[in-house]
């Protein structure tokens, strides 16, 4: 009886190990075809020039002259000389770093008296905070334009992060955060004489690391990525940000696959760079955002 | 409580400024003015010319033409492709991620959610790479032709040119279903797996008639949410089919809004269709928080 039940345990044990085994191959397989074409992508950008792009995931040749050709190709196509992906590079940095500070301040602003204060018209703009993440980006499209046109702000910074420097999505989840942190703690520093801008600054925002951590990473994530409205606002190529500048490469007909791919690996490697930084962060902050959001 | 004098409370309003007055000039008059706008003839090139008021000439333009309902069928088809496919894909890459016969799980969720992280018009521009029609030789049918199948003209056949940007779409947003199933798995509770392994329950029963059930209300969340983001699809289609060739056959309701509102420089029209848009939305808001609340 003990012999069989041993047997049984053993078996047991094993069809355990066959399937964690098979478990993995498979997951390991999806997980390499996931990341197929970014390892085309990485395999292309190291390889010397091909006429025809090359069907393989490891290059035969490693060479980094496609970076150096990308980085230098925006001057050479009779636009403007001193241009090279530096330039869009520094945009891009720009405006994801205006957007990700000037947003947390402005949300976390608004969401601090909005989560400690009592004063008239307090609900109306909670609900409208909220009425904020029901309207599609694309329905205000055509009128943000004409406002941006009228104020003289095309082809300009400030059209790429004035408009986006407010979230409903952000007020909401700091307000929440805020609410769930004492309310006693304000009132008593209150009280010892601190006047609101000194608890907002020196007892609330520290408290309120995690959300400010998901706010960077969620702001930070989609402006860097952000496409359609500086594709629309910024016609010069002096101002565009990195991935209007791949778009606007990449229609040029260029059939040099090596230097393509370089422009297009420099134009993610910040980000991913962030991502695998903190990637603990994304995974919560995309957890939380969509909670809220 | 300590009641805070008028002075106090003027200074209140100071921390919502900021805020409220981005959202005043860049989301709510502008949602008002383009119900306005759809209602008028106005062009890009005299923006500074008042609208002229020309009533439902726009929509009863729209309503009336083929490219209007050829564009709704893009955008529908893509839609009932992806989000189907895509949430069952990410929910079984969760299963097995959160499986307890998988090691390095961390690992697993990093490299599965690159993808979500890249940006969608590199990502776009390498697979119009690997799919170009105009190369004979494009990546992928160098291989279709190593292992023997024919030679596909990728972007230049309709359904085809669909079949990529439904592809891109859903290789991009994989990952992020994966976590946020993740975060749903974690919340069922180990005993009923437990008492399901007493029983001896086959895994495809273990997963309709445990798992799914109770990710109900995870799937509704994603149900809704892709498929409204599904609707504004925008940036593959620009990239990979250059707005939405062939003949028009992968524009979208987005792209369509963008041909006609910033390359055409018609800004009524574009506001009506953004119009449309935003009832369309709409409605897709009211059935998720209907199907929500049910549950």
């Amino acid at each position: 009886m003990n012999k069989l039940e041993n047997k049984n345990n053993v078996s047991y044990k094993r069809s355990m190990q066959l399937k964690s085994l098979g478990m993995n191959i498979l997951l390991i397989l999806i997980t390499v075809i996931m990341l197929t074409p970014l390892l085309w992508m990485l395999a292309t950008a190291l390889s010397p020039n091909t006429m025809i792009p090359p069907a393989k995931l490891l290059p035969e040749k490693f060479t980094l002259q496609n970076f150096g050709d990308a980085w230098f190709f925006p001057g050479k196509i009779g636009l403007n000389p001193d241009l090279t992906m530096g330039t869009f590079l520094m945009n891009s940095l720009i405006v994801t770093i205006c957007i990700t500070i000037g947003g947390i301040i402005c949300d976390s602003l608004a969401a601090y008296v909005l989560a400690f204060k009592e004063f008239p018209g307090k609900n109306l703009l909670i609900f409208l905070a909220l009425a904020t993440l029901m309207i599609p980006s694309y329905v205000t499209l055509v009128p943000q334009y004409i406002i941006i046109a009228k104020l003289k702000w095309l082809n300009s910074y400030q059209a790429q992060i004035v408009p986006f420097l407010a979230s409903g999505m952000g007020i909401t989840l700091f307000r929440s955060h805020f609410l769930s942190v004492s309310k006693e703690l304000v009132e008593s520093a209150k009280i010892d004489g601190a006047s609101d801008f000194r608890i907002y600054s020196t007892i609330v925002m520290p408290i309120a690391k995690p959300i400010i951590a998901t706010m960077t990473i969620l702001k930070a994530m989609w402006s860097w990525n952000m496409y359609m409205w500086p594709l629309i606002v910024c016609k010069k190529v002096e101002m565009m940000p990195l991935q209007v500048s791949i778009g606007f490469f990449q229609g040029q007909n260029v059939t040099q696959w090596g230097l393509l791919c370089a422009g297009m690996t420099i134009s993610m490697l910040p980000l991913l760079i962030v991502f695998l930084l903190c990637q603990k962060f994304f995974v919560g902050g995309i957890q939380a955002g969509a909670v809220k959001g | 409580m300590i009641v805070a004098s008028k002075r106090e409370r003027a200074a209140y309003y100071l921390y919502v400024i900021p805020a409220f007055l981005c959202f005043g000039i860049f989301i709510f008059w502008p949602t008002v003015q383009s119900f306005y706008l759809s209602l008028c003839k106005y062009s890009m090139s005299s923006i500074n010319k008042d609208p002229k008021f020309v009533g439902l000439y726009y929509y009863k333009n729209l309503f009336g033409s083929s490219q209007f309902w050829q564009v709704m069928k893009n955008t529908g088809v893509f839609t009932f492709f992806s989000v189907p496919f895509s949430l069952v894909l990410g929910l079984l890459m969760a299963i097995m991620v959160y499986s307890k016969l998988v090691k390095y799980k961390t690992f697993y969720k990093v490299a599965l959610y690159i993808p979500y992280v890249s940006s969608m018009v590199a990502v776009a521009s390498v697979f119009k790479i690997l799919f170009n029609a105009n190369l004979s030789n494009s990546v992928v049918n160098q291989l279709f032709m190593k292992i023997g199948l024919p030679k596909v003209d990728w972007l230049g056949d309709p359904q085809w040119a669909m079949f990529v940007i439904i592809l891109v779409s859903m290789w991009k947003g994989l990952g992020y279903i994966m976590i946020i199933y993740l975060g749903g798995l974690c919340g069922i509770s180990d005993d009923i797996y437990e008492a399901a392994d007493l029983d001896a329950v086959t895994p495809w029963k273990r997963l309709t008639k445990i798992t799914a059930p109770l990710l109900k209300p995870t799937t509704f969340f994603l149900l809704a949410t892709e498929t409204i983001g599904s609707f504004q699809v925008f940036t593959p289609v620009n990239i990979i089919t250059n707005g939405g060739d062939p003949f028009g056959s992968t524009s979208t309701l987005i792209t369509f809004l963008y041909d006609q509102g910033f390359e055409g420089g018609h800004m009524g029209k574009a506001s009506a269709i953004s119009v449309i848009i935003f009832v369309i939305l709409s409605i897709l808001t009211v059935i998720q928080k209907r199907m929500t609340d049910e549950d």
